[in-house]
């Protein structure tokens, strides 16, 4: 029984700082917003880290997968607004619809960029998030650049009350619950064929290919689950909690380089590097605002620069080393 | 009434993707050597755009004296980064190199944005128009294409006469073959960088000339993207490849978007930067070598 479990310890640590976020922000006045904040950058860090972290691909377009999810959301708030008694059911359809959509895309970016390696591929993913944009904006899909509100559906649906807990409370609650998840998956991956497969293409492609590892397949495997991840985030914390959404804020490409920059400081590929990351940077990022509101991004460069010079394998990538014969090592993954 | 317009704005676009391609020549420079991506590539381009617009708002010089001293800078800036930054990541994975240039641009920006504000500015130097019947080009866009040929024209002697463009090309070919021919193959990708970059801020002045408003320290991201696309047209790790991508970039980008303006309740502007993305897939997926190298 105790070896079965041991698996699931390295989720301990991972899970034990989700639960102090959520009684941090419950319990103390004026955290919530803070912790919510926190919360989206350990589950955006989380959600990225199955395939950036597992695969070695840098996908400099993953937050169109965080638009498609908000976009998926909004279209089902909006289209079934007018149904009578839809109520709740209505988070869940929006949830399915930003899966759905997600899916479909990782799947038609996936045939097409993961044929392409490197810096190639990385340029690749900029096209198409960029190309998406472009085509919401140029043939006016889902309203265009006018984008979508809606305040009203919300309200209409839910009545003002129940509207406003789920945008300042259950939003939030939900990005936890799917950093959570993103985190079970990303175990249950790296303990399966699955991530030892990704392993060996992470460290040598062609290599792992002579092996007879079915690379496009684990590759795509990856993609696709982290594609979900991030548009179930975006249905979340983007269109549930700021009930609007514009072409040109969700396909921000600074957003991408945020969650790049949150893996790379935990440490790629580690279960716990996310949450360090996103804590590092999320409290970093907010208390340089109120110290330096405007030139935050003048101070944080050169820190990155810094990181990727001097400690390439991020904190948790260090730890685990250090760590690695002693009991608690158990523990950190 | 249609092709007098349709050719004008063909004419305009080729004038403007002689800039592009100006403009791209750096970013190909430093994937073909380094086989390092600058995502920070346009933050380059705005530095030489305030290099521009500070000497002749400031001192009075006009931009065709600014573009030798947008090289130095460039170079300086060139030399700083590969020596503080871009020395340890040459062989790191991508992600890593792809990370720094993007901070380094981020820096950029910053730092610019620091001395300058944020706010929008322009300058006016005006040196008369041209007309060319279907469409008007004023002599400043004329010099800007003037001086960016010749210094495509230039780079490519430089290349093909000089023993330092040679070991730049051998490194392209092949670094470890040319390190074992006795080219001090970490010079070159010094070298390499700092002359791409230089290249870029130089492109930054020339853009002045073409466009002498909407200078902002944010103004580079659309050319970073614009670049990409171009470099791939061009076959990515070809400076002159990227030079003649541009060209046919500028048509593209004017000819698509006369085309698209006629079909009706769509907004025409974007329309062209999607069909240029699709290009950009399409051209990765069939050709990664480029349109013009049929070798």
């Amino acid at each position: 029984m105790k070896t079965r479990l041991a698996k699931y310890y390295p989720l301990i640590p991972v899970y034990g700082a989700y639960l102090v976020m959520f009684f941090i922000g419950k319990n103390m006045s004026g955290m919530w917003q803070l912790m919510a904040m926190l919360a989206f950058y350990c589950a955006l860090g989380q959600a990225f880290n199955i395939f950036l972290g597992m695969t070695g691909y840098v996908d400099f377009g993953y937050v169109a997968f965080l638009g498609v999810g908000t976009y998926g959301m909004a279209l089902g708030i909006t289209r079934l607004a007018h149904v009578e008694g839809i109520g709740l059911s209505v988070i869940v359809i929006g949830l399915a619809l930003a899966v759905l959509m997600a899916t479909l895309l990782s799947i038609a970016v996936g045939a097409v960029a993961l044929r392409l390696r490197g810096a190639y591929f990385a340029i690749a993913t900029i096209g198409v998030n960029e190309g998406f944009r472009y085509l919401i904006e140029g043939a006016k899909i889902w309203n265009g650049s006018e984008g979508m509100i809606f305040n009203a559906q919300m309200n209409q649906i839910f009545g003002r009350e129940v509207a406003s807990a789920i945008s300042t409370f259950w939003a939030d609650v939900l990005v936890l619950i799917i950093a959570a998840a993103a985190a079970f998956v990303t175990l249950v991956y790296m303990r399966s064929k699955i991530g030892y497969a990704l392993t060996a293409l992470r460290e040598d492609e062609d290599a792992a290919k002579v092996m007879g590892i079915n690379v496009t397949k684990y590759k795509i495997i990856a993609f696709i689950t982290s594609a979900v991840f991030a548009a179930l985030l975006g249905a979340a914390a983007w269109a549930l909690k700021t009930p609007y959404v514009f072409p040109p804020e969700v396909f921000e490409i600074h957003y991408t380089v945020e969650a790049i920059i949150i893996v790379l400081l935990g440490g790629a590929g580690t279960l716990l590097g996310p949450v360090v990351g996103g804590l590092i940077y999320g409290v970093s990022k907010y208390w340089l605002a109120i110290i330096i509101p405007g030139f935050q991004l003048l101070i944080f460069a050169p820190i990155i620069i810094l990181i990727i010079v001097l400690f390439p394998e991020g904190i948790v990538g260090m730890l685990r080393k250090k760590l690695r014969s002693r009991p608690e090592g158990a523990f950190i993954l | 009434m249609f092709w007098e317009q349709f050719s004008g704005n063909l004419i305009q676009g080729l004038a403007l993707g002689a800039i592009y391609g100006m403009a791209t020549m750096g970013l190909s420079l430093i994937f073909g050597v380094l086989k390092i991506v600058n995502v920070g590539h346009g933050a380059f381009i705005m530095v030489g755009a305030f290099v521009a617009l500070w000497l002749f708002n400031a001192l009075g010089v006009i931009p065709i004296l600014a573009i030798p001293v947008a090289l130095v800078i460039g170079l300086a800036l060139g030399f700083l980064f590969y020596y503080t930054v871009l020395r340890r990541l040459v062989h790191a994975p991508e992600l890593a190199s792809l990370l720094a240039t993007f901070s380094i641009g981020v820096l950029l920006e910053e730092t610019v944005k620091l001395i300058f504000g944020s706010e929008f500015r322009g300058y006016n130097w005006a040196v008369g128009k041209i007309d060319l019947g279907v469409t008007v080009l004023p002599v400043s866009k004329l010099y800007a294409c003037v001086g960016s040929a010749l210094i495509a024209v230039l780079l490519y002697l430089w290349f093909k006469k000089t023993r330092a463009g040679t070991a730049m090309r051998s490194v392209v070919e092949d670094s470890e073959g040319a390190s074992v021919c006795g080219v001090n193959v970490g010079g070159v990708y010094a070298q390499s960088f700092a002359l791409g970059i230089s290249l870029t801020v130089a492109s930054g002045v020339l853009l002045t000339m073409f466009i002498p408003v909407g200078i902002n320290p944010y103004m580079g991201g659309p050319y970073t993207l614009k670049a990409f696309v171009i470099a791939v047209l061009g076959g990515l790790a070809s400076p002159y490849g990227a030079f003649f991508g541009g060209l046919v970039f500028g048509l593209i980008e004017n000819g698509s978007y006369t085309l698209f303006a006629l079909i009706p309740g769509v907004e025409p502007f974007a329309l062209t930067r999607f069909f240029s993305f699709v290009m950009l897939l399409v051209i990765l997926l069939i050709r990664p070598t480029g349109l013009l190298r049929a070798k």
